[in-house]
């Protein structure tokens, strides 16, 4: 029972094909974020966004296919935990990801 | 050696103790993209080199030679050069963009994704675009850079070994209050002329890997959570497998 079909090994996935590909996704809460902005300063992939004015100003996963690669260093530089990674990234195919089970924090054992 | 080891015989860990110091570094440390112009100290950089220094390598080779830049001009006609290689790239191999055609630049990316499956994976290949569009810093802005060249008469893998350097290097900075990124993408310089030349680089050393190092802008470091992974784990004459979330599966 291999991970692997040969047909996976031989197919390279193309970036923006959303058939297969899945790019990291965000859980924003808006409620908690004011629209500082740093999250999308620091977000590798540029990822993130920040829309509206005044009060409205909140940050936003960019809808066209994110370049989010699940990293959470959003999570970290946040100060009001006002966002995190809940959807890993996963390019199928031949990058697909294995053996990856839900997010968790570092646990102590 | 008048200091005594600080870990001395076997330590008993209860479980569920809290972190100690090297665990809260380790789970801590994030990678920094925004510095402060602020450069760091020299004797800072020395220590942190020397933890490097002292990194594990197969058969003690050693293979690795630091370069340090904190030429602020040099770094950025570096970044410049960065730029106008990843432009290259991206011209031949992003179809979303290359007025070359859609279908003749996929069938180019196809077959060079092939030929480099690690350094055109999907990631790197985004952030191509990104740094040849001026979205996204390849050195971050970061005030001092150090290069780690690969000395290729290393025993077995010396790659492994720089990748070790380098972990005890990011550590230790991060010990200190500094923040690092690893930038692979000064792997790119290698491939012209002017960079190996200007730095002195010729064999047996080869550009392997470019951390940067400066203090950052806010905190960006911080426990986070990441994906659990799958252990398989062998004991007593049973297979278990340690599945998401820590529940365990015997085979």
């Amino acid at each position: 029972m291999s991970q692997f079909s040969f047909l996976e090994r031989l197919s390279v996935p193309t970036y923006d094909n959303d058939e297969y590909a899945t790019t990291g996704r965000l859980f924003i809460d808006h409620e908690k974020c004011n629209g500082c902005g740093v999250c999308s300063q620091i977000c590798p992939g540029k990822a993130i966004s920040i829309r509206g004015e005044g009060k409205a100003k909140k940050a936003y996963l960019d809808e066209d296919f994110p370049q989010c690669m699940s990293c959470n260093d959003c999570a970290a530089i946040c100060e009001r935990d006002a966002l995190k990674v809940v959807v890993a990234y996963d390019f199928g195919l031949y990058y697909k990801k294995l053996n990856r089970g839900a997010f968790a924090p570092p646990r102590r054992y | 050696m008048d200091e005594t080891a600080v870990v001395a015989g076997e330590t008993e860990v209860a479980t569920g103790a809290d972190w100690n110091p090297v665990e809260r570094v380790i789970l801590e440390r994030r990678s920094v993209r925004k510095y402060k112009d602020r450069q760091v100290p020299e004797n800072v950089v020395r220590r942190i080199l020397e933890a490097g220094r002292f990194a594990p390598s197969a058969g003690n080779a050693q293979p690795w030679k630091f370069i340090v830049i904190r030429d602020r001009a040099m770094l950025d006609e570096m970044e410049r050069d960065v730029v106008r290689l990843c432009k290259v790239f991206k011209f031949f191999l992003d179809w979303r963009t290359s007025p070359l055609g859609r279908s003749a630049t996929w069938l180019m990316a196809q077959t060079f994704i092939r030929i480099k499956r690690n350094q055109l994976h999907p990631i790197p290949f985004g952030a191509i675009t990104l740094i040849a569009e001026g979205k996204l810093r390849a050195f971050h802005g970061a005030p001092t850079l150090i290069l780690l060249l690969e000395d290729r008469r290393g025993v077995s893998r010396p790659q492994v070994d720089i990748g070790c350097c380098g972990e005890n290097i990011v550590l230790a900075a991060q010990s200190m209050g500094l923040g690092t990124c690893w930038v692979g993408f000064v792997e790119l310089l290698k491939y012209g002329l002017k960079w190996r030349k200007r730095l002195g680089i010729e064999f047996p050393y080869r550009i392997c890997e470019g951390i940067c190092l400066g203090y950052p802008v806010g905190n960006p470091q911080g426990m986070i959570e990441r994906e659990v992974m799958d252990v398989d784990w062998y004991e007593d004459g049973a297979m278990r497998k340690v599945r998401q979330g820590g529940d365990d599966v015997t085979v």
